[in-house]
């Protein structure tokens, strides 16, 4: 099997609780907990979790766009965090981020030409013919009718707009993109749009994805994996098919229930959770999960469960395997 | 006639820039007793005008409603009534939820004091009676400790819970129909199941009709008996649940059930094509003809009559006209 293209080793972002007049740190939002995955080439990687679990968090400090405060994301075998600032300037040509609103990412005062075509002044001297000529390129692939480039965002829709904002990350042919919710504030009609344009744009640019998202039957339809996150902590890992036929842990059954039936003769079983997810900044002891864990028994409330294989390729943190 | 409301010919008309544009067009919706009735639609169709029209909400400028009827419980013109009839009825026998309850709820104020307000204002009941009805409500719709919640801003809260405390201020006091625009979609999963089924429960104990709308058809499959499907401000398919799922007659509805992201990976995702129209650029005949799979020339020109296309199942289309088309 190739190698992966990018290797998270135990990393850790915890966001510090400050408080009394000296601002001294009293305790920490762990907010990615000692998580470890890596993703291979041309693979679509899905983290799907509740919001709050610190999905848009690992996405963010992978890119180091937050700044972890511990472990290693190796991207090409070598550790980005111990990259200087003129090493990382150049790494950003090769990862991007799509973002969750395209209303708010992208700059009102610029036309969509300027928007796509600035990264590609940012990172390279070139002409403003030769950039002209790909933005044309990058436009027609994404599927904006070039006489609009010259328009603002706010002339747009959203399902325009989001095709924009991944024309700007796409455009310098990254190897690897981020895409935190790039769907989940467009309509269904359009949703499939955009879902089928990232699809099409992956096997054409061989790009690899990581991506987040609150909606179960999107990621079932884009991912090769899947890691479902709770509080912070990774609670399972495995395939696409194997989490949709065969979920393990508790919670990615309750995920996976939880979502609206298709057809209104479907009888379906409900595992409803009770309450809501506990504050990030004071988990419960042991399993994070197991307050609400229709399953939970005596261990899970004192020892925390270890993140093991169970079977092939399927990873679990549960004390039921 | 047992419908707690009846919307007849329901036209909303916006002005913009000494212009006049319709929005709303020509809706139909009878809601029976302790029915959920959907109301299924992208952005921009119409349907929470809809929705506040009913509650005498419109911001009026721009939006006026033009024309048409709404009939609460048979003999009641909503659209006929004072701004201080509307008072008396907006949460005491027509409630509201909202899509994001952060906004919809005061940030000032706790919750007790936001679930008093209704209370004072609707009902004679003392101190002491009014402090225990919101106990009573804040329990009912399963919110734990409901005694210090009470006392707790709405910035406390989590989604879930504040979505709870706006439905327990909608049923307060006991309305017979609550209109739900969007009451889930700002939510996860795992909360969005536990408010449904809140709002089932609730529905049955309360004998309350319920109004959902939603661009979600999984939310339309998991809680309603009656299903209306919106397009640019008209109602293109009206039925049952069951019939609309199983046999979509027009060619919209059956467009959204195939994008609805589900499957497998390897099936093809299928989109509608294109966008729905602007209000200033409506085509002039049916609305979806820019977009339709199955469209003939006479949908360019002309609107599509509603008609009864199987028992109780009515369709705005062309299509199951063919007869008509074929005479000229």
């Amino acid at each position: 099997m190739a190698d992966p293209l990018l290797k998270i080793e135990e990393l850790e972002t915890f966001f510090p609780i400050k408080s009394g007049i000296f601002k001294r740190t009293v305790a920490h939002v762990k907010a990615v907990n000692n998580i470890s995955f890596d993703i291979k080439e041309k693979e679509t990687f899905s983290l799907v979790g509740e919001s709050g679990c610190g999905k848009s968090t690992l996405g963010r400090s992978i890119l180091r766009i937050l700044e972890p405060t511990g472990g290693k994301v190796l991207f090409h075998n070598k550790n980005i965090l111990n990259y200087s600032s003129s090493e990382l300037r150049k790494l950003r040509r090769d990862v991007q981020l799509v973002f969750q609103d395209p209303y708010s990412s992208l700059n009102p005062r610029m036309s969509v030409r300027e928007l796509v075509s600035e990264p590609l002044f940012t990172h390279f001297s070139i002409s403003k013919e030769e950039a002209n000529q790909q933005v044309d390129e990058m436009l027609e692939k994404v599927g904006l009718p070039l006489e609009q480039a010259e328009r603002y965002p706010h002339q747009f829709s959203g399902g325009q707009r989001q095709r924009i904002s991944i024309a700007r990350a796409f455009i310098l042919k990254p190897k690897f993109v981020v895409a935190d919710e790039p769907v989940s504030a467009l309509d269904v009609s359009i949703q499939a749009q955009i879902l089928k344009l990232l699809m099409q744009l992956q096997e054409e640019f061989n790009m690899t994805y990581l991506f987040i998202s609150h909606d179960l039957n999107v990621v079932k339809h884009i991912s090769d994996r899947v890691g479902v996150m709770y509080l912070g902590k990774m609670m399972e890992m495995t395939d696409t098919d194997s989490i949709y036929e065969e979920p393990l842990h508790p919670y990615t059954q309750a995920l996976l229930s939880a979502v609206p039936k298709s057809d209104p003769l479907e009888e379906k079983e409900r595992v409803i959770l009770k309450g809501d997810v506990p504050s990030p900044a004071n988990p419960p002891s042991g399993c994070p999960f197991h307050k609400r864990c229709p399953k939970a028994m005596e261990e899970c409330t004192t020892i925390e469960p270890e993140f093991k294989e169970v079977k092939e390729n399927h990873y679990v943190a549960c004390h039921l395997y | 006639m047992d419908n707690v409301l009846e919307i007849k010919n329901l036209h909303i008309d916006v002005k913009k820039d000494d212009s006049t544009y319709n929005v709303v067009k020509d809706v139909n919706v009878s809601i029976g007793k302790q029915q959920i009735y959907g109301i299924v639609g992208e952005s921009g169709s119409g349907k929470s005008l809809t929705a506040l029209s009913i509650m005498g909400l419109l911001a009026n400028p721009p939006l006026h409603v033009s024309k048409g009827s709404i009939q609460f419980e048979g003999d009641r013109e909503l659209l006929d009534m004072s701004f201080k009839e509307m008072k008396k009825i907006r949460g005491k026998e027509i409630s509201m939820i909202f899509q994001e309850p952060m906004t919809a709820l005061d940030p000032l104020f706790t919750i007790q004091d936001q679930l008093m307000e209704a209370l004072k204002f609707h009902t004679k009941l003392s101190k002491s009676e009014m402090k225990q009805a919101c106990i009573d409500i804040i329990e009912r719709v399963g919110i734990p400790r409901p005694k210090e919640v009470l006392k707790d801003y709405p910035h406390q809260l989590s989604g879930g819970m504040r979505q709870r405390v706006m439905i327990a201020i909608a049923m307060l006091c006991n309305p017979k129909l609550l209109l739900a625009d969007e009451p889930t979609t700002a939510l996860d999963v795992t909360i969005q199941a536990q408010i449904l089924d809140l709002m089932k429960e609730l529905r049955e104990d309360f004998e309350t009709s319920i109004l959902m709308i939603t661009h979600d058809l999984g939310v339309i499959a998991e809680t309603c008996q009656r299903v209306a499907v919106m397009y640019a401000g008209e109602v293109v398919e009206e039925s049952d649940v069951v019939s609309l799922f199983h046999s979509p007659k027009h060619p919209y509805t059956k467009g959204l059930l195939k994008s609805m992201v589900s499957g497998n990976r390897h099936d093809d995702l299928y989109s509608i094509p294109g966008k729905v129209p602007s209000v200033e650029q409506m085509p002039s005949g049916c609305r979806f003809a820019t977009r339709c799979p199955h469209v003939m020339d006479i949908c360019h020109t002309q609107t599509p009559p509603v008609q009864e296309v199987e028992a109780d199942h009515t369709c705005q289309c062309w299509l199951y006209q063919e007869e008509l088309v074929k005479n000229g």
